[in-house]
C-alpha cells in the first residue's frame, strides 16, 4: 500500500528551535544504533528516529516508544561521524512531545518555551501565596516564631496542594492516554498494564537501564540520588500529615525524630543527586548533550526547591537564637511554597513529564513484544 | 654486433652461491673482447670499471652478469647509442630464487649469461631520429579542462592552439552563477569566477583561441602533427606536436526516462534546465509561472542502471547540492528534497554535503524513484525508501539530476563504416554487398559524429575502452590515449566535477609537453618511456597482409593503397605487438627482435633425455610478470630449477616461430606469463594480452599436427602484485611436463 509522505515543516522548525538543528546533518549510517545499549535488536533506534526528525514526520515520532526508551546516554552522540547528535536530536523530540501530549496544550507550550516564559512560571505561584496570605490576613508577622505553623497554618497548605495534586493527576491522566493511544497504534500488545507495571518500577527503582549508558555513565548516580532524594520527601510529606493529624505531635519535630531524619536525609540525597547533575553539565556538557530552556527550566526548578528548602528549615532553627527575623523568614517560606508549587504544576507540562511518559513507554514496549531489551 | 664486455658481478652473494670462475671459461668460449668480475659492479668504482673497459676496448656491447635489468637503472645508464647494455639477471633469477652450489644452479647461470651474449651480439646501436618539432599543443574543446590545459601548457612555454566548436569558451561551466566550495570552509557556496580565468587565457600572448571551429583534419606523428583548423573565417593549417582532447560530456538524454516524468510534464526537467532557470535568476514552475514550493531532485537518472549508463556519472550529486544551496540562498520558501541512492560526495564535498543537509529547507532520502506522475501537480512515487516501502511525496517541480555522456566520437566505429560503404560499392557478389549494407545500416548513427579526423588507417578518431570514454588504462595511466601524443582530459575521459577536470586539463597538459619532449628525442612515451629504439620494417619482404597494420594498439601504421604499412615512428610505443603479428618476420628493433629472441633459444643448452634434465621456456612479459618475478626472488622463493626465463616486451610481441622453434629443438614445454585481460585488462598495451590468447589459440592446431601434447604450451595471466604465485605456476607446469615425460622431438 503506498502511503503519502506529509513532512512538517513547523514540526523541523520547531526542533531546529529547542536545540534539535544538527538532526539534518545525519546521513542514515546507523552508527548510532549499533552503538546503542538501550536499543532493542528488533527496533533499534535512534537511526531511523533521525530520519523522520529531519523530515518534521511528527505522527511517527508520536507514536513510537523509541523516543521515549532512549535515556540520552550519548553513547551514540560521542560516536556520531558527522556530529549530528543524536542524544540532543531525540531530546529535543521529547520536549516536543511533551509539549504536544499536554492538556491543556496551550500550558505546554508555555512551559516548552521556558526560555522567555520563566519569570511568568516561576513569579505567578509565588505571587499566588502572597496573595492568598494577603487575602487570609497572614502578612502581619510575629515577635518571634518557633515553628513555620506560627506564620502559615498547615490546613491552608493542604488546602492549596490537594486540589493541586488533584488537578496534576487529572491532566495526566489526560496526557498519559493520549500517548498510551498513540503508541497502541502502532501495534498489538498483550498481558496487563498493572502486571508489566511492577517489574517496571524495580527497573526504574534500580535505574537498571541507566547503567546500560556508557558515555553518560556519571549521570545515573546523580539521577538515582534525585529520584530517591523526591520518593523520600514524598513519603515525609505523607508522614508529616500523620504526624500532624492522626498522632497530633507538635511541630516543629525535634531533629532526632524518625520522620525528621527521613527528611533531612532526603534533602541530602537531592543536594547530592542535583550536585553531581550540575557538576557533569559543568565539566563536560559534549558528553552530558546540551542544555536547551526545557532541560535547564526544570533543573533550575529542581534546585530552587531543594535549596529554599534547606534554607527555610536552616532559617528556621537559627531563629531561636534571633539571628533571622520572622520577616525574613516568612519571604523565604512563601518562596519556597511558591516554588513548590510551580514544580507540582510543571509536572505535566515540563521535562518532569518523562517519569509519566518514559514509564508509559516501559511498560509498553514490554507488553509489546513481552521481551527483554537486548542488548545489540 | 662483434666487439662485446662481459662483466660479471660478485656481490650480493652471487659470488658465494656461484662458481664464477668456470662462468668465465664457459664465457670464454664465446670469445668476447672483454671480461672482467668486479667485486660489486653497481658502485661507482665497478661502473667506472665498464665505462673504461668499453672505452679502451672500444666495446659495443656489455654485457652485465648481475642484477634484474629492474634495478639499478641509474647506476648502469650508459648512451644507447655507444653501448648497448644487457643485463643478464644472475641474482633475481639464479641465485635469490635457487640453491646456492649446485650444479642445476650453475647450468642455469651458464645458460643465462649464453642466451645474453647472444641477444647482445645481435643487438644494434639505436639510431633514433632527432631533428627539430613543432612545439606547440592543440587542445581540442574550451570547456573547463581544456581552458586550463590550455593554461598549462602555455605557461611551460609552448604555444597553444584552443579549438572551440561553439562561440564561446567555458563549456557547462560557463552556464553556472555558482560553484562548488573550492576552499576551507568548504561549506560555502562560490560564485563562478570562470569568466575572470577566460579573459586571463583570452590575454595569453602563447594561446591562440579558435572559436566556432573544428578540426578538419589531423595528420602525422607527435612532434609533428599537421592540423588543419576550419573556422567560419576558413581553413588554417597549423603544425603541433601535441594533442589534448577535453571535448567534456554531455547530459544524458532524459527523453530515454519516460518513468520519471519527462516529456510527459513540462514541470520534470532536468539538472541542465533547472541550471538555466537559476542562471536566470528565475525558478519557476513551467505550467503555470508559479514559483514551487517543493522541488524534488531524483539522483542517478539514467546513471548506476545497466539499461541507461551504467556507471556512476560522478557529478550529479554536487550539481544537486549545489542547485539545492542556491535554492535556500535565493528562495528562502522552497523546500527542495532529494531522493538519492547514495550520495557521492569525494573529498571535501562531504563538508558541503553536510551544510546543505543543516539546512531546515532540504530533505533527503535514499529510495528509488518508481514513477513521476501527474502534469501540474505532481506525485512522486517512492519504492524502498528509508521512509518506508511504497511511498508517495507531491512535488511541484521534480529535477531529473542526469548522468554525463562523453563526447567521444567511435573512431574504430566510424572507419568499420566507411570501409563498410566502400565494400558496398566495390562488392563482387550480392552475398557481399548485402552483409556490408547490414553493417552500413548498423554504424550509420555514427556518420558525421568524427571530432579529430585523423587520417589513420585505424580510424578518424581515438578508439574508446569501456562505456565510450578514450581511455587506455584508467587506473595507471591517466589521460592515456591508444593514440601517441593525443591525450584526454576531463569529463571525455571519465565522469568527473568542474574542479577535478581543471586538475585533468594540467595533468594532460603535462603529458603533451612530455611527449612533445620524448618525441623531440625520438624516445619513446610510457610505458617505455626513454627507449630511443625505433622499429625497422623490411618491406622488400612484405606480402601486405596488414596485420602490423590492423593489430597495432596505437595505430601507428598508414598504408599505402597496394596495403604496404607506412611506419609512423614516433606514434610508436614499442611494445613489439607487430613483431608478432608479422608471418613474415620482417619486424624488428635494433635491440629486440625476432631473430635475436630465437638465437638465444638455439643458445640454451638442450641435455639428452637420458639426463632426465628437462628444459622449458618462460616467456615473460616485463610490465607485470617479470616485477612479479623479480619480487617473488626477493622474497627468496624458489622454482625449478629447468625454467629459463625471456623477458619479453609485451606477451603481444611473441612470434609464434619462438615457440615452434622451441619445441622443434626439443625443449619440454614453453610458458608465456603476461597481463591480465578481458574485464580486468591490466594489458600496458591495450591489446597485447588478448591477442597473444588468440594467436596461442591457432597454435594448438599445430602442435596435435606435430603428435606433440597441447599442455605443452601454456599462457598464464598474471597481476604485478601476484609474486606469490610465481612457484605456484612454474613448479605446476613442471609437473605437467613431468607426466607427460620428455619431449619426444629431444634430439632430432
Amino acid at each position: 500500500m503506498t502511503t503519502a509522505l506529509l513532512p512538517s515543516s513547523s514540526f523541523r522548525k520547531a526542533l531546529l528551535e529547542r536545540g534539535g538543528a544538527t538532526a539534518g546533518k545525519c546521513y542514515q549510517c546507523a552508527t548510532c544504533s549499533s552503538v546503542c545499549d538501550l536499543a532493542p535488536a528488533a527496533a533499534p533506534f535512534p537511526r531511523r528516529q533521525m530520519l523522520w526528525a529531519q523530515w518534521g514526520l511528527a505522527d511517527r515520532l508520536a507514536g513510537d516508544p523509541s523516543v521515549w526508551l532512549c535515556h540520552q546516554c550519548n553513547d551514540c552522540t560521542a560516536r556520531c561521524p558527522r556530529d549530528a547528535r543524536p542524544g540532543d536530536v531525540l531530546q529535543a523530540v521529547r520536549g516536543l512531545l511533551v509539549e504536544d501530549l499536554a492538556f491543556p496544550r496551550f500550558l505546554g507550550r508555555l512551559v516548552g518555551n521556558a526560555g522567555t516564559t520563566w519569570p511568568l512560571l516561576l513569579g505567578l505561584p509565588i505571587l499566588f501565596w502572597i496573595a492568598l496570605l494577603a487575602a487570609a490576613g497572614l502578612l502581619s508577622v510575629p515577635q518571634s516564631f518557633h515553628a513555620y505553623e506560627q506564620l502559615v497554618p498547615h490546613w491552608l497548605i493542604y488546602a492549596v496542594y490537594l486540589p493541586v495534586a488533584g488537578y496534576v493527576a487529572a491532566v495526566s491522566w489526560v496526557s498519559g492516554r493520549r500517548l498510551w493511544r498513540a503508541l497502541g497504534a502502532g501495534g498489538p500488545r498483550s498481558g496487563s498494564f498493572f502486571g508489566q507495571l511492577m517489574p517496571v518500577a524495580t527497573e526504574i527503582a534500580t535505574h537498571k537501564r541507566f547503567a546500560k549508558c556508557g558515555t553518560a555513565a556519571s549521570r545515573r548516580s546523580g539521577h538515582l540520588a534525585l529520584f530517591w532524594g523526591f520518593v523520600g520527601a514524598a513519603v515525609t510529606s505523607g508522614l508529616l500529615i500523620i504526624a500532624i493529624y492522626i498522632q497530633g505531635l507538635p511541630m516543629p519535630l525535634p531533629l532526632a525524630h524518625p520522620y525528621k531524619i527521613l527528611g533531612n536525609l532526603s534533602a541530602l540525597l537531592l543536594l547530592v543527586g542535583a550536585g553531581i547533575l550540575v557538576a557533569n553539565r559543568l565539566r563536560d556538557g559534549k558528553r552530558t548533550g546540551v542544555s536547551t530552556a526545557f532541560d535547564s527550566y526544570f533543573a533550575w526548578l529542581v534546585g530552587l526547591v531543594i535549596v529554599s528548602g534547606i534554607v527555610v528549615e536552616l532559617a528556621r532553627l537559627l531563629a531561636g537564637d534571633g539571628m533571622v527575623s520572622p520577616a525574613v523568614a516568612l519571604g523565604l517560606y512563601v518562596a519556597h511554597l511558591g516554588v513548590v508549587l510551580a514544580l507540582f504544576l510543571s509536572f505535566p507540562y515540563s521535562k518532569f513529564a518523562h517519569l509519566l511518559y518514559r514509564t508509559l513507554a516501559i511498560v509498553h514496549q514490554r507488553m509489546a513484544d513481552r521481551k527483554e531489551p537486548t542488548a545489540a | 654486433m662483434e666487439r662485446l664486455g662481459v662483466f660479471l658481478c660478485a656481490g650480493c652473494g652471487l659470488g658465494d652461491a656461484l662458481d664464477l670462475g668456470a662462468l668465465e671459461s664457459v664465457t670464454q668460449e664465446s670469445k668476447p673482447a672483454h671480461l672482467s668480475r668486479h667485486p660489486c659492479l653497481c658502485s661507482p668504482e665497478g661502473v667506472e670499471s665498464i665505462r673504461q673497459a668499453a672505452e679502451q676496448g672500444n666495446l659495443e656491447g656489455a654485457l652485465l652478469g648481475a642484477c634484474s635489468h629492474r634495478v639499478k637503472q641509474q647506476e648502469f645508464r650508459f648512451d644507447p647509442a655507444k653501448l648497448v647494455v644487457e643485463r643478464v639477471s644472475l641474482r633475481e633469477q639464479v641465485v635469490w630464487s635457487h640453491p646456492a652450489q649446485q650444479e642445476d644452479t650453475q647450468q642455469l647461470a651458464e645458460d643465462l649469461l649464453k642466451m645474453g651474449l647472444t641477444k647482445l651480439a645481435k643487438a644494434k646501436p639505436a639510431a633514433p631520429i632527432t631533428d627539430t618539432l613543432a612545439p606547440a599543443v592543440l587542445v581540442v574543446g574550451g570547456g573547463q579542462a581544456g581552458l586550463e590545459a590550455a593554461a598549462a601548457a602555455a605557461g611551460l612555454g609552448h604555444p597553444v592552439l584552443l579549438v572551440e566548436k561553439s562561440g564561446s569558451l567555458g563549456g557547462h561551466l560557463g552556464r553556472t552563477r555558482d560553484r562548488l566550495p573550492q576552499g576551507p570552509s568548504y561549506e560555502e557556496l562560490e560564485p563562478n569566477r570562470l569568466a575572470d580565468r577566460i579573459a586571463e587565457i583570452q590575454a595569453h600572448p602563447a594561446i591562440r583561441i579558435f572559436t566556432s571551429a573544428r578540426v578538419r583534419a589531423l595528420r602525422g606523428q607527435p612532434g609533428r602533427f599537421q592540423a588543419e583548423i576550419e573556422t567560419l573565417k576558413g581553413v588554417e593549417s597549423v603544425e603541433v606536436g601535441a594533442v589534448v582532447q577535453a571535448t567534456g560530456a554531455r547530459p544524458y538524454d532524459a527523453r530515454r526516462l519516460p518513468h520519471l516524468g519527462y516529456g510527459a510534464s513540462p514541470n520534470v526537467v532536468t539538472s541542465e534546465e533547472l541550471e538555466t532557470m537559476l542562471f536566470a535568476g528565475s525558478l519557476r514552475r513551467p505550467t503555470d509561472g508559479k514559483l514551487p514550493e517543493r522541488v524534488v531532485f531524483v539522483q542517478c537518472a539514467g546513471s548506476r542502471d545497466p539499461n541507461h549508463l551504467p556507471y556512476c556519472s560522478a557529478d550529479c550529486c554536487g550539481v544537486t547540492l549545489r542547485q539545492m544551496a542556491a535554492i535556500h540562498r535565493d528562495y528562502p520558501r522552497v523546500e527542495t528534497v532529494t531522493v538519492y541512492r547514495d550520495m557521492r560526495t569525494p573529498g571535501q564535498l562531504e563538508r558541503f554535503y553536510a551544510a546543505v543537509q543543516s539546512h531546515a529547507a532540504s530533505l533527503f532520502t535514499r529510495g528509488e524513484v518508481e514513477a513521476v506522475e501527474g502534469n501540474g501537480h505532481l506525485t512522486v512515487r517512492l519504492r524502498d525508501s528509508l521512509l518506508g516501502p511504497s511511498l508517495s511525496l507531491d512535488a511541484d517541480l521534480v529535477v531529473l539530476a542526469v548522468g554525463m555522456v562523453p563526447n567521444s566520437a567511435d573512431g574504430e566505429a566510424i572507419r568499420a563504416l566507411r570501409d563498410a560503404r566502400r565494400r558496398v560499392e566495390k562488392a563482387e557478389s550480392e552475398t557481399q554487398r548485402q552483409e556490408a549494407q547490414k553493417l552500413v545500416d548498423q554504424l550509420g548513427h555514427h556518420q558525421g559524429t568524427e571530432i579529430l579526423n585523423l587520417e589513420y588507417r585505424q580510424g578518424p578518431d581515438l578508439p574508446l575502452l569501456r562505456y565510450g570514454f578514450p581511455d587506455s588504462h584508467f587506473i595507471c595511466f591517466p589521460y592515456e590515449t591508444r593514440r601517441t601524443g593525443i591525450y584526454a582530459a576531463g569529463a571525455l575521459r571519465a565522469p568527473m566535477e568542474a574542479g577535478q577536470a581543471a586538475e585533468d586539463g594540467w595533468g594532460a597538459a603535462l603529458k603533451a609537453v612530455q611527449c612533445i619532449n620524448a618525441a623531440a628525442r625520438g624516445e619513446a612515451v610510457h610505458p617505455r618511456a626513454g627507449d630511443p629504439e625505433l622499429p625497422d620494417f623490411f618491406l622488400q619482404r612484405c606480402t601486405q597482409c596488414k596485420r602490423c597494420t590492423e593489430e597495432c594498439p596505437f595505430g601507428t601504421l598508414n598504408e599505402d593503397e597496394k596495403g604496404t604499412p607506412q611506419l609512423n615512428a614516433l606514434r610508436c610505443r614499442r611494445c613489439g605487438i607487430c613483431m608478432g603479428a608479422c608471418p613474415e618476420r620482417i619486424i624488428s628493433f635494433p635491440a629486440y627482435s625476432v631473430d635475436a629472441v630465437a638465437s638465444m633459444i638455439r643458445a640454451m643448452s638442450v641435455p639428452e633425455e637420458f639426463e632426465e634434465k628437462p628444459r622449458i621456456l618462460a616467456l615473460m612479459c616485463e610490465n607485470d610478470a617479470l616485477p612479479a618475478l623479480d619480487a617473488a626472488a626477493e622474497k627468496r622463493r624458489q622454482w625449478n630449477p629447468w625454467v629459463r626465463v625471456v623477458p619479453v616486451r609485451c606477451l603481444g610481441s611473441v612470434n609464434l616461430v619462438w615457440i615452434a622453434d622451441s619445441l622443434s629443438r626439443g625443449l619440454d614445454g614453453v610458458i608465456l606469463i603476461g597481463c591480465k585481460r578481458g574485464d580486468d585488462n591490466q594489458c600496458h598495451y591495450v591489446r597485447g594480452s588478448e591477442l597473444a590468447h588468440t594467436r596461442l589459440g591457432n597454435i594448438q592446431e599445430t602442435l596435435t599436427r606435430l603428435a606433440l601434447e597441447p599442455e605443452r604450451v601454456k599462457i598464464v595471466e598474471l597481476a604485478h602484485d601476484e609474486s606469490e604465485r610465481i612457484p605456484e605456476i612454474l613448479d605446476g607446469f613442471a609437473a605437467t611436463l613431468e607426466d607427460l615425460g620428455p619431449s619426444p622431438l629431444k634430439g632430432f
